[in-house]
């Protein structure tokens, strides 16, 4: 469902993904890792269509579709979500306000019947409660004044509502306590399903712990440097990059 | 011949036709109008009244009534007081108390034509029902009218007055409305102003606190060909206390002009000014806000707030605070800020699958809502949030940068 062919983008002019193969089919689990800065991130926001992350050469496709001819709202209209880094606080819209918009475009243009707003509220406590967030967090403005996990928590629950067919996670992991990994580990695991493809950027092997991947990919320098199963990701905590890399870990 | 001559004499002939040869138009004689290059008048234009608007009266009726947001309205057509309905308690009276703080040239001319609709809150009487005063006008081709309201609150008085200014085709509205505070009396305020863009106001709302009272006061419009909106706050007796919120929208070409002065004379007062303002396509909008504290008002607690978004490059928005204190023990905090949407924010909700143009809206209406939210009444709230959220909808061409 997607397939990425030596794919170059640059941030703000700055070249930083420099030829990077990918391949995720239905019901996969992909774990994307490597060291700060090695364009995990960039990847990700590519893939969704920031602005400023141009790509530079080479073709990501979505279904076959070329990504680089969809808006964002496109992208995820197709089916496409991303689980930011670091969520947005949006004050004065609401959470509710958010997903309902969010939601009836994206349903609308997968030809999904529409919730009506009973429906969405019912879903929508449900989806809180599976990854442990009140309720009460729906009435307040998108992410505004939560903390890191709670952020992170928020990222899952629409997730869950969106149904989508790919998932990109980045660093969903990070700044969790063991707890609250695992709720979110819960979450994610939920979704597993044949039709639906999983891409997990972390930093760390831990997640990976709780959501076991298919397939691990190191990469550095903006390219993918090694691939391998679940155990590269066990030989990575316990070798650290530098094997790979050539360079001293900082992490 | 300048402009700024054409209209005052212009403004003088209008008086004699409407007062007659024998009034006294001496506040009128001696003041200038506006020049080019008049301070206070530099971001507003007055060559729109070149078409005449000052020559004639205007006597049209509205393509369709205003809704009654209560019970209790006043109705004012063209300048001229055509129905009314109150409740026990206040009492409407068309001769008007002096009015403190009138200073623009505008507001003199309305001092001396207009037949003020005056509307008295008895002693110790709590009005639950707000008071809706609908300021109509109407006219086809350019013509003016002169609406003034006075809403007077005697000691321990409560009230809450809806002014609502509506106006249709080439008319300019030049209005004074004045509200005055006994001591112990509360009112609540709102103004409602989404003329149609073909129109011109130019008013002067006078906030007289005499008397040891709270005065909260909501002002939302959106531009049109011209607004100019004075407001001349007298906050002039110890602890009495003032709040106003507004916000302001400027779409494609049209133009507000705030001009906002709170004076503090008396020791130990607060005031609080809070105003939002959205600018998109070519609309242009200014907010001045003066806080003046007089020799003598130690202890103020003087606050002001300007929070401005610019939806896309055309559109300008000038904002100042001006402050004045000529007292050590005072506290005054003042901000002015004009932002754009958020580029990451906008990226967020459309990385969800909302359309970018909606995306914009919810943002735009986000940035407003937290004073929209707090409307106390809700009549009013439910006037002003399809107004606000088709102000934004509105007229934005397709594919607009941000
Ligand atoms: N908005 C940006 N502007 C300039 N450089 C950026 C921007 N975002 C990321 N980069 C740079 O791109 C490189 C990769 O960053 P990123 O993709 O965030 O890495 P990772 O997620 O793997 O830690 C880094 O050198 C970073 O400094
Ligand atoms: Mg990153």
């Amino acid at each position: 469902m997607l397939e990425i062919r030596d794919l170059h983008a640059s941030v703000a002019d700055k070249p930083i993904l420099k030829g990077l193969n990918l391949t995720v089919n239905p019901g996969e689990v992909h774990a994307i890792m490597g060291p700060n800065g090695s364009g995990k991130s960039t990847l990700a926001n590519v893939l969704s269509g920031r602005d400023n992350y141009e790509i530079t050469g080479g073709e990501a496709l979505f279904e076959g579709k070329s990504l680089a001819d969809l808006e964002p709202e496109e992208r995820a209209q197709a089916g496409l979500f991303l689980a930011f880094q670091y969520p947005v606080e949006i004050p004065g819209v609401s959470n509710m306000e958010f997903l309902k918009a969010a939601l009836e475009s994206v349903r609308g243009a997968q030809g999904k019947e529409e919730w009506d707003s009973v429906t969405l509220l019912r879903k929508a406590r449900e989806a809180c409660k599976q990854v442990s967030l009140d309720a009460s967090f729906l009435k307040r403005g998108v992410n505004e004044g939560f903390s890191g996990g709670e952020k992170k928590r928020n990222e899952i629950m629409q997730m869950m509502l969106m149904e989508p067919k790919l998932a990109l996670l980045d660093e969903t992991d990070s700044g969790l306590d063991i707890d609250a990994l695992q709720v979110v580990a819960k979450g994610v695991n939920s979704l597993r399903s044949p039709e639906r493809g999983i891409v997990l950027v972390t930093h760390y092997q831990r997640l990976l712990d709780y959501i076991v991947p298919d397939f691990v990919h190191v990469l550095y320098n903006g390219q993918i440097i090694k691939s391998g199963g679940k155990e590269l990701a066990l030989e990575l905590e316990q070798k650290g990059y530098g094997w790979l890399t050539g360079e001293e870990e900082s992490a | 011949m300048s402009l700024a001559l054409d209209l005052k004499t212009q403004t003088l002939a209008s008086a004699r036709r409407l007062a007659g040869d024998s009034a006294d138009l001496g506040a009128l004689e001696a003041i200038s109008f506006p020049e080019r290059k008049t301070e206070r008048w530099k971001y507003t234009s007055l060559q729109a009244l070149a078409d005449g608007h000052l020559n004639a009266v205007a006597s049209g009726e509205l393509s369709q009534p205003l809704p009654a947001l209560s019970e209790f309205v006043v109705t004012i057509t063209n300048g001229i007081l055509s129905s009314s309905t109150l409740p026990d308690g206040v009492s409407l009276k068309q001769e008007s108390p002096t009015v403190n703080g009138l200073e623009t040239p505008f507001a003199v001319y309305n001092s001396a034509v207009a037949q003020p609709v005056v509307l008295e809150v008895a002693a110790n009487t709590r009005i639950e029902q707000p008071i809706h005063v609908q300021i109509q006008s109407a006219s086809d081709v350019p013509a003016h009218c002169n609406p003034r309201v006075v809403v007077q609150l005697n000691n321990g008085a409560e009230a809450t007055v809806i002014e609502h200014i509506h106006a249709e085709g080439q008319s300019l509205t030049n209005a004074v409305t004045a509200l005055i505070t006994a001591d112990n009396a509360t009112l609540t305020h709102y103004r409602l102003q989404g003329e149609h863009a073909s129109t011109l106001y130019i008013g002067t709302l006078v906030i007289d606190q005499q008397g040891v009272s709270t005065v909260n006061s909501y002002q939302l419009m959106t531009g049109n060909r011209l607004r100019r909106n004075d407001v001349h706050a007298l906050v002039s007796k110890s602890g009495a206390e003032l709040n106003m919120k507004g916000i302001f929208v400027v779409r494609d070409k049209s133009h507000v002009d705030n001009q906002i002065c709170v004076e503090h004379s008396v020791p130990n007062c607060e005031s609080d000014q809070n105003f939002k303002g959205l600018a998109g396509e070519s609309g242009k909008a200014v907010f001045n806000g003066r806080i003046h504290i007089h020799p003598g008002a130690s202890g103020t607690n003087a606050e002001l707030s300007n929070k401005n978004l610019l939806l896309n490059a055309g559109a300008e928005i000038n904002t100042k605070p001006e402050l004045e204190i000529y007292n050590d023990d005072v506290k005054c905090a003042h901000g002015t800020t004009v932002g754009q949407l958020d580029p990451i924010q906008q990226f967020y909700l459309q990385s969800r699958g909302i359309p970018a143009a909606e995306a914009k809206r919810m943002l735009s209406l986000g940035f407003v809502n937290e004073l929209l939210m707090s409307l106390p009444h809700e009549k009013v709230a439910e006037w002003a949030q399809p107004w606000l959220e088709a102000e934004l909808t509105h007229a934005s061409p397709a594919g607009d940068a941000a």
